[in-house]
């Protein structure tokens, strides 16, 4: 399904974010990103979601080629994708539901429809009693729920998340990760840059680790592997 | 999800783009002021230094205009040779207008002038009349009389040419230099408008940069991302070239009529298609800057 040759990505300031970098993943897998900060997690998250285009080399999703795709055809890549983020990225204010249905809304998505994918993807991620609630009144955990649904609501084939239990204590982060874990088992691909070492170690997840913009290693049901 | 075309308008779209433009105005209301006000200050400026441009080149026309070549033919020469020597000058290409005063009239006008009846004067004078026939020959271009001036001394059959040297040789570097002044004014103007404009629209992006952020990463289309913005921009920009319009317009009418008034001498353009022309053009010079100022400062914040 995703498929990286050779790529490298230097950053106009001169700093080596990734170095032939060669990766296969394949569709429904679980998959956490690990290693040190500014290793090049993050880059590489960035490059599925073609917000980084690779300095060298090629990117593959699904057959498409991310490197060569012209400007105008990104939007209705990244209608496939959905993306997690550690500061969550909510629009202060909108209510949780307008949040959450922000992304079918921008596909113009007539309203009925989006008023029952989105009450039911909502109900999905428990917050189906705080729909109309802002994201300031809610928890970081309520808040990352509130990112997820709007990830998942288009049915994405691919799952992004870059550290989504960042903000978040041991016990939200776990109820996040239940979420993935299902999202997972009903066939999305998972990809998750992140530095939670238990919740990596207990999944026993494929495990990536990048070092100074190389794949220092890469093993099923692997283990974090770094002590803090 | 089927594609929409490029600029991704279905119904609920357009549904969409209708609020997010009314929340917009709603939810900044003082920066939306700021704007109306910013577009309105820089269109009353465009709009005087437009009246302003007018009224200098009218001015120099009008000034130029009075530029004439007066001809006088040798006393000796038939009425039919006078107006051969007419036709010939009214052939000249620089050659505007030509008009043939004899010297039958310029008597009579004279005679008149000094409150005599008809045939008294010549009478007077001995039966022969002294007076020349006169041509007042006007140039296309005022910039052409000197060479004019040259080339009819050399017709056979002119005695004297005069145009008022002098006058005419100050006139012409005052006139251009009035119409170059009124075209730097507007110009100047017009640039300063659309920076004061750009600052302001860039303000209203900026303040919804992470929206947009989040719009791209969802995979919204950058028309879907643009169109509540050009609306906006557009509906502040009618606002604000409407209000330009009313205090350019009554201003101008009060300041034609206090000009006539205490300065009579000098004229204001009073014509009524130009004075409608300016304020829908500033009109819609408010909507188009509105619209494109957005457009143009929505592209940094489009590449994500």
């Amino acid at each position: 399904m995703i498929q990286l040759n050779n790529v490298t990505k230097i950053y106009p300031n001169g700093a080596k974010a990734l170095v032939d970098v060669n990766l296969r993943i394949s569709k429904g897998e679980f998959v956490f990103l690990v290693g040190p900060s500014g290793a090049g997690k993050s880059t590489l998250v960035r490059l599925l979601f073609r917000e980084e285009v690779p300095t060298r080399g090629q990117v593959t999703l699904n057959g498409r080629n991310l490197v060569r795709m012209r400007e105008r055809e990104v939007p209705l890549l990244r209608r496939t994708i959905g993306v997690i983020f550690q500061d969550f990225k909510l629009l202060p204010n909108k209510t949780v539901i307008e949040n959450t249905g922000f992304a079918l809304e921008v596909l113009g998505v007539p309203a009925k429809e989006v008023q029952a994918r989105t009450r039911s993807v909502l109900d999905m991620v428990g917050l189906s009693h705080k729909t109309r609630a802002f994201p300031g009144e809610l928890s970081g955990g309520e808040q990352q729920r509130v990112c997820v649904a709007r990830a998942i609501i288009n049915n994405p084939a691919l799952l992004v998340a870059d550290e989504p239990t960042g903000n978040l204590d041991p016990e939200t982060a776990w109820e996040i990760m239940d979420l993935l874990y299902n999202i997972n088992k009903r066939g999305t691909t998972v990809i998750m840059a992140t530095h939670a070492k238990d919740i990596v170690n207990q999944m026993k997840k494929r495990v990536i680790a990048i070092e100074k913009g190389r794949i220092a290693r890469d093993e099923e049901k692997g283990a974090y592997g770094y002590e803090l | 999800m089927k594609r929409k075309g490029l600029t991704g308008m279905s119904f609920s779209s357009a549904q969409y783009i209708l609020r997010e433009t009314l929340n917009s105005l709603k939810r900044n209301p003082w920066l939306s002021v700021a704007s109306i006000v910013t577009v309105m200050v820089s269109l009353v400026i465009l709009g005087f230094s437009a009246f302003f441009l007018a009224n200098a080149s009218n001015m120099a026309n009008m000034f130029e205009s009075q530029v004439e070549i007066a001809a006088f033919a040798q006393t000796n020469l038939s009425q039919s040779e006078v107006l051969a020597l007419e036709d010939r000058i009214k052939s000249m290409p620089q050659v505007a207008s030509v008009e043939l005063v004899t010297k039958d009239q310029a008597l009579l006008e004279f005679g008149q002038s000094l409150g005599g009846k008809k045939g008294d004067l010549l009478s007077d004078l001995g039966g022969t009349n002294p007076l020349p026939d006169k041509l007042t020959v006007k140039a296309n271009d005022p910039q052409e009389v000197a060479g004019l001036a040259a080339e009819l001394t050399k017709l056979p059959g002119l005695e004297t040419v005069s145009y008022g040297q002098g006058v005419v040789d100050k006139l012409l570097p005052f006139t251009r230099w009035l119409r170059w002044l009124g075209a730097v004014v507007v110009g100047a103007f017009t640039v300063a408008s659309l920076v004061l404009i750009s600052i302001n629209i860039k303000m209203n992006v900026f303040s919804r940069r992470r929206e947009i952020q989040i719009m791209k990463l969802v995979g919204a289309s950058n028309w879907f991302i643009r169109w509540p913005f050009l609306v906006e921009g557009l509906i502040l920009g009618w606002v604000g070239g409407i209000l330009a319009a009313l205090i350019v317009g009554l201003g101008y009418r009060w300041l034609a009529d206090y000009v006539q008034m205490t300065l009579a001498f000098l004229p204001m353009v009073q014509n009524s298609a130009l004075f409608w022309q300016v304020l829908f053009g500033l009109i819609f010079a408010g909507m188009a800057i509105g619209a494109v100022g957005s457009a143009f400062s929505l592209r940094k914040f489009l590449r994500v």
